[in-house]
């Protein structure tokens, strides 16, 4: 798939798609090992989130567990936003996109590494946040539907939110416009990812649950698809 | 377009007559609905309007995909212009959804899958005006709305399936268990009549606010070259 | 569920409403369409003028 063309005096290498998409997605998560802003950031904001559910909601045991799978996906909705617009904005404000642009790269694959970058900070946001909660609230979540759950929701949530966050971040009202743009947009995910969530932290039988997994993929695929689709015009000048 | 084409001003007097005769044969020749009484009479124009609002958006989605594949500065007018009127009537569609549950279900809102969808898409549009006003270039302007107004439309299925499933399984909220049911009523015949006439006649008030926009749109943007000419 | 009573409910007044409601909402798209209209034709005339000179 690589192919490395030697011309006269110059050398033009044509980068496979797979390493271009790598390349991106490195360049993100090396920058962030170095700084953790975007990390650190939706981390805390999470954490306190969590916290005003708990002081909003204040609820005992037996009916937090009823609200446990919701108070989640809320907190993950919110802070995905943050690592959404930051992720964007570091792009734009260092002016790497435009460096992205020049290179002799599919477009797609900007897409597809950012979007794989998005969702690596989302999942180990989320996988942190879990055992937080566990703690806080005295309830076992590591039980592997839901692991399998928050995956499919988090790829439907980056798929479109890395769409949208490219767009916003161009408007003059960007940090406010995404989640104006994101969350209609992303509904099923939350109402799917909420109901499979709670289906699996109650032990429902999987023939339960299975229509809202499959929800989530359709919604997985039809955005992906979607997204690789209309990208080029996001970022044609 | 500078002058106004007579067919559009046919096509205005058409409009106000037919609404006339829409008003009066929904409130005097159909029959009163047995439970529901008068405000079931609502519904022929409520469901009118949300059709008519669902075509603007559907008419946004087919401009926006236009725009983006031959860059024409018309779909993006056409688009806006599908927005604006799909908004217009998506807000009746909810609002007199909203009255028409109240007598019934004795309360402003119910969670019925199709109010809520229908909720949602509303502001899925008012988001892509949003998004408009935030940006400056128009060409990026354009392609960014073609991109959202397609995005929010092929959304709105997934939402209403996401929400009826999940009624399914929950209707111990305010309403029926049957999530389809929001004052679900049988049609005779004569109530059948004015519910397509009613279609027919809010398709055509829709054409004719859909044209004026277009046309109000096409001026500005010459408007707007003008003054661009003017200042460089 | 619904009220035990002869004959439909009397729900006149929020015919009305809903009626009112959809009247006016058009009524007032209708008068914005105009008033823009008649903005953008006195920024012809404006710009004809500074144009003209």
């Amino acid at each position: 798939m690589s192919s490395e063309r030697h011309t006269q005096g110059s050398v033009a290498k044509q980068p496979s798609y797979l390493r271009s998409l790598a390349a991106i997605v490195w360049k993100d998560l090396a920058a962030e090992l170095r700084s953790r802003e975007v990390f650190s950031a939706m981390l805390v904001f999470a954490l306190l989130v969590i916290l005003i559910f708990n002081f909003a909601l204040e609820l005992n045991a037996r009916e937090r567990a009823s609200v446990t799978a919701g108070v989640l996906w809320a907190t993950f909705t919110f802070a995905g936003t943050l690592g959404l617009n930051r992720s964007m904005a570091i792009e734009k404000d260092r002016g790497c996109l435009d460096g992205l642009l020049l290179a002799p790269v599919d477009r797609s694959a900007i897409y597809f590494g950012k979007a794989i970058g998005n969702l690596i900070f989302m999942l180990i946001v989320e996988i942190v946040v879990l055992p937080i909660y566990s703690v806080l609230y005295n309830v076992n979540l590591f039980v592997p539907g839901l692991l399998l759950v928050i995956l499919l929701g988090s790829i439907g949530y980056v798929a479109v939110g890395t769409l949208l966050a490219s767009m916003a971040v161009q408007a003059r009202t960007r940090d406010i416009l995404l989640p104006i743009l994101l969350f209609p947009v992303v509904i099923p995910v939350v109402v799917a990812a909420v109901k499979a969530s709670d289906a699996f932290l109650q032990g429902l039988p999987l023939d339960q649950i299975s229509v809202w997994l499959n929800l989530l993929i359709a919604y997985d695929v039809i955005f992906i698809a979607i997204a690789y689709m209309v990208f080029d015009f996001v970022v044609e000048e | 377009m500078e002058r106004k084409p007579r067919l559009l001003t046919v096509l205005d007097v058409l409009s106000i007559v037919l609404l006339a005769v829409a008003t009066w044969m929904a409130l005097f020749w159909a029959p009163m609905e047995a439970l529901m009484g008068n405000v079931q009479r609502v519904f022929y124009f409520h469901v009118a309007a949300g059709w008519v609002g669902m075509m603007g958006f559907l008419l946004a989605v087919i401009a926006g995909i236009a725009y983006l594949r031959t860059g024409a500065g018309k779909w993006d007018i056409v688009g806006l212009s599908g927005v604006e009127i799909g908004l217009v009537f998506a807000f009746i569609n909810i609002v007199t959804g909203s009255i028409w549950a109240r007598p019934i279900w004795n309360t402003w809102w119910t969670w019925d899958p199709r109010l809520v969808t229908a909720t949602i898409m509303f502001l899925v549009y008012v988001a892509y005006l949003m998004l408009r006003e935030g940006i400056d270039d128009p060409n990026r302007r354009a392609r960014f709305g073609a991109i959202y107004a397609i995005v929010g439309f092929v959304s709105v299925p997934l939402t209403f399936l996401s929400i009826r499933i999940f009624r399914t399984i929950h209707p111990t909220l305010v309403g029926s268990g049957d999530p389809a049911a929001l004052g679900a009523f049988d049609m005779t015949p004569n109530m059948r009549m004015v519910f397509f006439f009613s279609l027919f006649v809010f398709t055509v008030i829709g054409i004719d606010l859909l044209w004026h926009r277009i046309r109000l749109g096409w001026l500005k943007d010459q408007v707007e070259q003008r003054k661009f000419q003017l200042m460089s | 569920m619904f009220f035990l009573q002869q004959g439909p409910a009397e729900t006149t007044d929020y015919m009305i409403l809903g009626l009112a409601v959809i009247f006016v909402t058009m009524l007032l798209h209708v008068i914005s369409l105009r008033v823009r209209r008649r903005n953008l034709e006195k920024d012809i005339e404006l710009l004809e003028e500074l144009e003209g000179k």
